[in-house]
């Protein structure tokens, strides 16, 4: 695999190291086939009964979830915690197999292949992991993070993979911080290390789950300003977040989940939720029937 | 009508390292059943000045300015003596507030799962902090379930590990263990991390109510602008290089 970088060109950044803010994030949506294909899937869990003896019952994470993505297209899924959001998102990447329904990546079945004929393919299908510190080697720095990823990821000798490396992690404000390891860098700099890390792959499709969480505002924009801005214009976007505002400001359309169903689609910039349970997590702070609530 | 008493002050705070200031001129009131919000990014020294308001300083050289008075206990500067003293100064601070601190003034951390020990049940938790009050219960069994019923926690709560509790419910007890000892200060750091916009709401405004319920002078550090609009009384603002950009919003 040769892996050469057709990345977009990047906005520059402030010389205080902040990224100029585009007018309109929202990227173009490309002719051509879905990236992904969900239809159907659903996904059950067995839980124990109360006694060892007592039977095991099964509960539905996902229920019946349709949906797809096309080239260059960012959509949400919206959420609160527990209504399946992340359960999607990993039968996506294939690390759990649907219960049923067809997941279709590219056009080809991907949810029915052994992981021998799934791994070389994997490489395409990139994951944005929640809490980057611990998605990070802290033996290793942020070059030989991104050159690990090229050279078993993505089957390239060192001496390629290490200029490449090091182009995505300027590309991403990190030039002077190559040699850093993760508990020298601060929250932003180890989440661009995990986004260099995928976007040296070139991916077809990224998985972002929660890539904000914990940050404070400013920081939660500059990290999806480098997660959206940087992802090749023929790639496909899935971000799994709770903040309704990054919804509305970076994808063109969002999924609202309730235990484990797609209760509504809302097409972004301008869509309003019409579902209550989409408008209290929309307007929080509105009035509301918290009974719909399931984090209680 | 006269205001709510302080029950905490902070003037003034100004603590260094070696290399750098770490926060510079912070100074805040706390006053029975209000809200005082610091704010600032990540970095910008929040938790810093709230630690010291409960008397704990750990960094070398420390404390350089500033006073701390809870006037609900007497009109003692608690940082006289360790303005420039250094760290033994700073550990005999630490030392004579032990005292204070889970009674006078507590502290919820910003993940509930780090506020519960994971060996004890909730109710023998919810014991160790009553224990704390000026005056102790004369049924700490009924003093548990009472306190438990004010976060809208069931009494067979009391019987659970913390593994045992969803989000919802360990954030709950985390609340229920903070104010349990009846504080007269209640620090919560970052109650909102992590959870979702629905729950943020749920859990700041629980905290308001039990905090008022009881008089208590609540200490909110924040950087969501949404929930410290509507909820503070205050509003201390750091910038990015400890100093407080404006007071009293």
């Amino acid at each position: 695999m040769n892996g050469s970088l057709q990345l977009p060109e990047r906005p520059s950044r402030t010389p205080g190291g902040t990224p100029t803010r585009s007018e309109s994030p929202q990227r173009a949506v490309q002719a051509g086939d879905d990236v992904l294909r969900v239809d159907g899937i659903a996904k059950t869990f067995s839980i124990p009964g109360r006694w060892p003896w007592s039977p095991k019952r099964d509960v539905y994470a996902v229920n019946d979830v349709s949906f797809s993505i096309a080239p260059g297209e960012v959509i949400a899924l919206v959420g609160q915690s527990g209504s399946g959001k992340t359960t999607v998102s990993r039968m996506v990447l294939g690390l759990e197999p649907p219960t049923r329904g067809k997941i279709l990546v590219e056009g080809r079945r991907w949810d029915n292949l052994s992981e021998r004929e799934r791994r070389p393919l994997r490489v395409r299908y990139q994951y944005v992991p929640q809490d980057a510190l611990s998605a990070l080697d802290p033996q290793q720095t942020a070059l030989e993070h991104v050159i690990e990823s090229l050279t078993v990821l993505g089957g390239q000798d060192r001496s390629d993979a290490q200029p490449k490396a090091i182009a995505m992690l300027e590309r991403l404000g990190l030039g002077q911080r190559i040699n850093a390891l993760p508990r020298e860098m601060s929250g932003g700099e180890q989440r661009r290390v995990t986004l260099a890390r995928v976007f040296a792959l070139h991916p077809k499709l990224v998985v972002a789950d929660e890539p904000t969480s914990g940050l404070d505002p400013d920081r939660q924009d500059s990290v999806l300003e480098d997660l959206i801005e940087n992802l090749p214009p023929e790639s496909g976007c899935i971000l799994v977040t709770h903040e309704m505002s990054q919804a509305r400001r970076w994808c063109h359309r969002g999924l609202v989940m309730l235990e484990g169903r797609v209760i509504e689609e809302i097409r972004f910039p301008d869509g309003q939720p019409q579902h209550p349970y989409s408008r209290m997590l929309f307007d929080p702070w509105g009035q509301h029937d918290f009974a719909m609530s399931t984090a209680f | 009508m006269s205001e709510p008493a302080i029950v905490l002050s902070l003037q003034d705070l100004c603590v260094r390292t070696p290399e750098r200031t770490l926060v510079d001129g912070v100074s805040f009131e706390v006053r029975q059943g209000k809200v005082t919000a610091v704010v600032g990014h990540s970095g910008s020294g929040k938790s810093l000045s709230a630690r010291a308001a409960m008397g704990v300083l750990d960094v070398d050289p420390g404390l350089v300015r500033g006073t701390l008075r809870y006037p609900g206990v007497s009109q003692r500067d608690w940082f006289d003596g360790v303005r420039g003293s250094g760290m033994n100064a700073q550990r005999r601070l630490l030392a004579e507030t032990s005292t204070l601190r889970g009674g006078y003034v507590t502290y919820s951390p910003q993940s509930a799962s780090s506020a519960l020990n994971p060996g004890r049940t909730v109710g023998r938790q919810l014991e160790m902090a009553i224990a704390r009050r000026e005056k102790a219960p004369p049924d700490v069994g009924r003093a548990v379930v009472e306190v438990l019923g004010e976060v809208g926690l069931p009494p067979r709560a009391a019987y659970a590990l913390p593994r045992e509790l969803s989000g919802g419910m360990a954030q709950r007890a985390a609340l229920a263990i903070a104010i349990a000892p009846h504080p007269r200060v209640l620090i919560a750091d970052e109650p909102e991390t992590g959870l979702d916009p629905v729950l943020r709401r749920v859990v700041t405004e629980l905290m308001l109510e039990v905090a008022r319920g009881h008089g208590c002078g609540l200490i909110l550090i924040s950087h969501n602008m949404e929930t410290v609009d509507r909820v503070a009384d205050d509003v201390v603002r750091i910038g990015n290089t400890g100093s407080p950009v404006a007071a009293n919003a």
